[in-house]
C-alpha cells in the first residue's frame, strides 16, 4: 500500500515537491515574463556599453565571450539567493508546517524548491544562449556542459543559504534587508559585468573571499571553450564543499528553526 | 492513569523558550489522557500553552522533558510513526492558495506515502464528507473562510489518521460557518476519528467536546466533561439586582443558607449566588430575602458556564483575558 524504503520515499517526496513548485512557477505569467526578459535586457543593453569600455574595436563575439558567461553566473546567483522569498510566503501561509506534519523527508522539503529552481534556471540559460548566439556569440559545447554543473552548484549553494536565512528571519522585511545586504557586496566583488582584474589589488584580494567570483572566472574560460584550466579546477574545489556545507546548514536550520 | 483505550497520553510535558525577556515557560508540566473516539478539548486563554502542547504532540516541536504517546507510538522516539497516524490542522491551515483544492489533497495524500490511485479515491470521499465538491476544482485563493477551513480539515484527514489535531479550528469564522464546522467535526468523531482541539471559545468547548481540560499559564487547571466541570465547580447561579441594599450585605445573609455555595459581586447593585440546584433554591431564597426586607429590582437564574468554572479556578474570567480586558471583571468574594 504505502511506499516504504526510506531512500525511495525521499526521492518520491522530492519529485512531488519539485513538481508542485514547477507547476506554480509556470502558472505565474508575470513572473515568467520578467524572468525571461531580464537576462535578454542585460545582453541587449550592456553589450554596446562594454564594447566601448573594452578598448580597441572588439566584435560582438569578443564582447559576448567575456560577458555572456558572466550573465549565466549572475542568473545562478540571483535565482539562488532569491529562493527565500517563496520560503517566507510558504512559512506564513502554513504550507511548510503542513509538509512537516507528514512523514515526508525533511531534505525533500528543502530540495523540492531548489530542484525546481534549477530547472527554471536552465530554461533561462537556454534563452540567454539563443539570444547571445543571435547577437554573434560562439557556442562551445564542452565548456557549456561543465559550466552547467558549476552554475547548478552555485545556485544550490545560494538557494539553500537563502532558504535558511528566510527560516531564521521568518518575515519578509528582515529577510529582504538581510539578503540584499549580503547580495550587493557579493555582486560588486564578483566581476560579473566587468572583469575584476580591471580593479586595484585590494579589490582583487577581497574578491577571492567571494564564491561567486570563482564561478565568474571559471565561466569566462569555459565560455571560450577552454575546459581543463586552473580557474575551472579552483571553482570546483571551492563550490563543491561550500554547496555541501550550505545544504547541511540549511537542513539543520530547517529541523530547528521552524517553530 | 493510562488505559488500553487511551489514544493519546502525555506525562509531565514541559517546554520553555528563550525570548528577549528571558526564559518563557510555555508549558509547565501537562499530563493528559485522551480516549479513542472522543472529542477532547484544550480550553484556555491565548498564551496558555495550548498550541505549544499540540505542537509537541504532533512532533513539530521537540519536547523539553516529560513523555507522550500518540496511537501507541512514542512522540520523541518514533516521530515518523506518529506522523503517519495523526493529522494536524494548524491555525494557518496550510492549503496552497495558488493550487486547487483537489491538487492540495492529492499532494498531501501522496506525501503521506499513499499511491495516487488511492489518494484520488480518498479525495473523492472527502469531497462528500466535507462538502468540497462544488469548489474543489477552483484555486484555494478564491475560497471563502468556511470553504477554506473545510479543505484544511480534509488535508488533515486525507490519510485517515487515528487522531486529528485541530488548533483553534473556528477562529475567524462567522457564527454560521462555525456551527457548520462543529457539525462536520462531530461527524468525524462519529466515524471513529479521535479529535483533539484547542479553543478559547467557551461555547465551542461546551458544544463540541466530550471531555476537556482548562489550561492556564502552561498548566492544566481542571479536567472533565463539560457537564461535570460546570456542576462540580460552579452549580447554577442566581443573579439578584438589588434596590436598596449592597451586594456585600445580602451576600453575608445568603451565605448562611446551606444551599448557597458561593457568591460573587458583578457590580455595585448585582449579586451572583452559586447554588447547587437553581430551581429548588429559588423558593427558600425568595422567602429569606422577603423576610429580611430586601427589595429586588430583578432576579434571574442562569445555568453555569465554563467561564464560571474558569473564574472559579483562576480568579479571572476567560472572557476578560487576552485581548478584551475592558469589560468589568466580577470580583470573587467567598
Amino acid at each position: 500500500m504505502a511506499v516504504t524504503a526510506p531512500v525511495q520515499k525521499a526521492a518520491r517526496d522530492t519529485l512531488l515537491l519539485t513538481h508542485r513548485r514547477l507547476v506554480q512557477t509556470v502558472r505565474n505569467p508575470l513572473w515568467l515574463a520578467v524572468s525571461f526578459s531580464t537576462p535578454v535586457l542585460y545582453l541587449a543593453l550592456f553589450t554596446p556599453l562594454l564594447k566601448g569600455v573594452m578598448g580597441g574595436h572588439p566584435t560582438n563575439a569578443q564582447v559576448l565571450a567575456v560577458f555572456l558567461p558572466g550573465i549565466l553566473a549572475l542568473l545562478a546567483f540571483v535565482n539562488g539567493s532569491s529562493m527565500g522569498f517563496s520560503t517566507i510566503f510558504e512559512l506564513q501561509s502554513g504550507l511548510i508546517e503542513r509538509f512537516r506534519v507528514t512523514p515526508a523527508s525533511r531534505l525533500a522539503i528543502l530540495l523540492g524548491p531548489i530542484l525546481s529552481g534549477l530547472i527554471g534556471m536552465y530554461v533561462f540559460d537556454t534563452v540567454v544562449l539563443i539570444a547571445g548566439w543571435a547577437f554573434g556569440y560562439r557556442i562551445h559545447w564542452a565548456g557549456l556542459l561543465v559550466l552547467a554543473i558549476l552554475v547548478a552548484l552555485l545556485m544550490t549553494m545560494f538557494g539553500a543559504f537563502s532558504i535558511a536565512i528566510a527560516l531564521v528571519a521568518k518575515e519578509i522585511s528582515s529577510f529582504a534587508a538581510l539578503i540584499n545586504g549580503i547580495n550587493l557586496p557579493l555582486l560588486l566583488l564578483a566581476g560579473v559585468l566587468l572583469p575584476i582584474s580591471y580593479g586595484p589589488t585590494w579589490l582583487q584580494v577581497l574578491a577571492h573571499l567571494n564564491p561567486l567570483y570563482y564561478l565568474v572566472e571559471a565561466a569566462r574560460t569555459l565560455g571560450r571553450g577552454a575546459v581543463i584550466t586552473g580557474s575551472v579546477g579552483i571553482a570546483f574545489a571551492v563550490l563543491i564543499p561550500l554547496t555541501v556545507a550550505s545544504l547541511a546548514w540549511a537542513t539543520g536550520v530547517f529541523r530547528r528553526a521552524v517553530a | 492513569m493510562p488505559s488500553p483505550n487511551d489514544v493519546i497520553t502525555a506525562t509531565d510535558l514541559k517546554k520553555s523558550f528563550t525570548s528577549r525577556r528571558g526564559l518563557v515557560e510555555a508549558v509547565r508540566g501537562v499530563s493528559i489522557s485522551v480516549e479513542r473516539g472522543e472529542i477532547f478539548g484544550f480550553l484556555g486563554p491565548n498564551g496558555a500553552g495550548k498550541t505549544t502542547t499540540l505542537r509537541m504532540l504532533t512532533t513539530l516541536l521537540p519536547i523539553d522533558s516529560g513523555s507522550a504517546t500518540v496511537s501507541g507510538f512514542d512522540v520523541a522516539r518514533e516521530p515518523q510513526a506518529v506522523r503517519a497516524h495523526t493529522g494536524f490542522v494548524s491555525q494557518l491551515g496550510g492549503a496552497d492558495p495558488f493550487a486547487t483544492g483537489i491538487e492540495n489533497l492529492l499532494l498531501q495524500g501522496r506525501l503521506y506515502g499513499h499511491h495516487k490511485r488511492e489518494v484520488i479515491k480518498r479525495s473523492d470521499e472527502l469531497m462528500d464528507i466535507l462538502d468540497l465538491r462544488e469548489f474543489a476544482m477552483r484555486k484555494v485563493i478564491t475560497y471563502s473562510g468556511g470553504q477554506r477551513r473545510r479543505l484544511d480539515i480534509a488535508l488533515g484527514i486525507v490519510h485517515q489518521p487515528d487522531v486529528l489535531f485541530l488548533d483553534e479550528p473556528t477562529t475567524g469564522l462567522d457564527p454560521q460557518n462555525r456551527a457548520n464546522l462543529w457539525e462536520h467535526i462531530g461527524a468525524l468523531r462519529d466515524r471513529g476519528t479521535t479529535v483533539f482541539l484547542t479553543t478559547h471559545y467557551l461555547e465551542e468547548a461546551d458544544a463540541l467536546c466530550d471531555r476537556l481540560v482548562i489550561m492556564d499559564h502552561g498548566k492544566v487547571v481542571i479536567g472533565g466533561t463539560p457537564k461535570e466541570l460546570k456542576h462540580q465547580v460552579a452549580g447554577d447561579a442566581v443573579v439578584l439586582t438589588l434596590r436598596d441594599h449592597t451586594p456585600e450585605e445580602v451576600a453575608e445573609l445568603a451565605k448562611r443558607e446551606s444551599y448557597v455555595r458561593e457568591s460573587s459581586i458583578d457590580n455595585p447593585t448585582t449579586l451572583r449566588l452559586y447554588v447547587e440546584d437553581g430551581p429548588t433554591a429559588l423558593p427558600p431564597l425568595l422567602r429569606l430575602l422577603d423576610g429580611a426586607g430586601i427589595a429586588l429590582v430583578a432576579m434571574s437564574l442562569s445555568e453555569p458556564t465554563l467561564d464560571d468554572v474558569f473564574l472559579n479556578q483562576t480568579g479571572r474570567s476567560l472572557r476578560d483575558t487576552g485581548d478584551s480586558g475592558s469589560s468589568p471583571q466580577p470580583q470573587k468574594v467567598n
